[in-house]
């Protein structure tokens, strides 16, 4: 113990020196942090396919010399944008999959506009992932494709399966996908049905504004938002931390409006009835059963997200009915397990080997 | 160098993510309180009804000023909604038509690569 605490004594000068110098840094960064913006994300070179309002499809230019048959069509989650999954090079999911001989297409999401308030969740189950299903067909000239759903995007694209059970779906993945809404229990609280007036929201506003979105988010960690800021303070002299927190603080806050029926589905079917986990779920007339989903299945959650916590993702695979499915526990969050240093070593190298084998 | 826990600075970082998932937790619990849903969603109910009559508001004032009202800004919102989606349409089909081989117009997409791609053998190198 004497021996440490010596050794104690003898490093703080060197402590101090260092922390002296991280002081002058933070004076330094900190002025280049407001007169900068942060780096360029979603760079990875695309063509877009189709744009209907809302709605775009991209297709990634190729990176390998050769690529897998079956394409993979991601369906990105309807709160987010999708440059989530294409930061920055070396650590872009996007690119990830190309440089591993994927052909990569996106069904990502702008701001509805207003004259899109009327959404419903036949136009976003029956219409556009359908219509870029076709799209991804045409342009790539196979049948069959391999669907990739992040969150929300995993339950339109389990909403899509359930219904055309027939094809051309052939594999489907699906990463932090919430099935037993009650299970989102800050979020059940929220929008309580004895309180909440979702039909009094939408006919006021329209579009559900995305300040109301993030703030939902945020509640569910209200001191994590003044926390991570003196984080960065604590950090901005190192340049990769700054880095990171500018990409993912921009994603979080860079959050979209839901199209007024649309949400008002998700709260009366989802939130309040909790239907797709009691398999009531229906979509323009069309039953979803999950047991009817027969493709191979990979379900990647996250063990510390506290957006779709564990109890509510964990009903999917004994769900389905397909014989092939397999669900992964990965360390991280919502986000991090698939963007980030985590996802990078864990879960882009599983879909990888998953995946590969099942695209031929 | 000294270890974490003689380490004022490793402390403090230790205290900061102590202190933030104590109040998390804490502000979670209360949260989860029909109470707390309950008034949550009577502000969120009052802001929407201002808000609501705030825009009735503007839209009067913006009329009176002879300046174009938010409806008129969305029909022309949507007309350019129904041009780009043409233009973007047209592209995709001179897309489709110059990788085809049969157009003139533009420069021709590059070649996509053959699909032919397998999996690696479990113990080879990926490719």
């Amino acid at each position: 113990m004497n021996a440490a605490a010596a050794l104690d004594l003898a490093s703080i000068p060197e402590r101090i020196q260092q922390e002296v110098q991280r002081a002058i840094q933070r004076s330094i960064k900190g002025v280049e942090y407001f007169s900068s913006s942060g780096p360029t994300l979603g760079v990875t070179p695309k063509d877009v396919l189709s744009a209907r309002g809302t709605m775009n499809l991209y297709h990634y230019r190729p990176l390998a010399d050769e690529v897998y048959r079956v394409p993979i069509l991601i369906v990105m989650a309807t709160t987010n944008r999708g440059y989530i999954l294409d930061m920055v090079p070396g650590q872009s999911f996007i690119e990830f999959l190309l440089r591993r001989g994927y052909d990569v297409y996106m069904l990502d999401w702008t701001a509805p506009r207003p004259e899109e308030k009327s959404l419903r969740m036949e136009d976003y189950v029956l219409d556009f992932v359908p219509h870029c299903v076709r799209l991804v067909q045409e342009d790539s000239g196979e049948t069959d494709l391999s669907v990739i759903g992040y969150c929300f995007g995993g339950v339109l694209s389990l909403l899509y399966g359930s219904i055309f059970h027939d094809g051309p779906m052939k594999n489907l993945i699906c990463f932090t996908t919430p099935i037993d809404f009650r299970k989102m229990e800050l979020f059940s609280n929220f929008s309580d049905r004895r309180y909440f007036d979702v039909d009094g929201l939408v006919d006021s506003v329209g579009n559900v504004p995305p300040e109301m979105i993030l703030s939902s988010f945020e509640m569910l960690r209200p001191g994590s938002r003044a926390v991570s800021q003196v984080q960065l303070w604590d950090n901005i002299w190192n340049d990769e931390y700054v880095k990171s927190y500018r990409m993912f603080d921009r994603w979080a806050t860079d959050t979209l409006p839901l199209a007024g029926d649309y949400f008002r589905a998700i709260t009366k079917d989802l939130m309040w009835d909790n239907k797709l986990f009691n398999g009531t779920m229906s979509v323009g007339g069309h039953t979803c059963d999950l047991a009817g989903i027969k493709v191979p299945i990979l379900h990647a959650v996250a063990e510390h997200d506290h957006i779709v916590p564990y109890d509510a993702a964990r009903h999917l695979i004994p769900m389905v009915g397909s014989a092939d499915k397999e669900e992964v526990i990965l360390k991280g969050g919502h986000v991090s397990v698939v963007a980030g240093a985590n996802a990078i070593k864990r879960l882009w190298p599983k879909l990888d080997s998953w995946l590969g084998g099942r695209s031929t | 160098m000294a270890d974490k826990g003689n380490d004022p600075f490793a402390v403090w970082q230790t205290v900061l993510g102590e202190m933030e998932k104590g109040f998390n937790a804490f502000a979670n619990k209360a949260m989860a309180s029909p109470e707390f849903s309950k008034t949550m969603n009577q502000a969120s109910g009052a802001t929407a009804g201002a808000q609501r009559q705030f825009g009735e508001l503007m839209e009067k004032y913006l009329l009176s000023m002879n300046m174009p009202s938010r409806a008129q800004m969305v029909d022309m919102a949507a007309r350019m909604q129904g041009i780009e989606a043409q233009l973007s349409e047209i592209k995709a089909l001179l897309q489709a038509r110059n990788s085809a081989g049969g157009g003139t117009a533009g420069p021709a997409a590059p070649p996509r690569p053959p699909r032919t791609k397998r999996p690696p053998e479990p113990s080879g190198e990926q490719k």
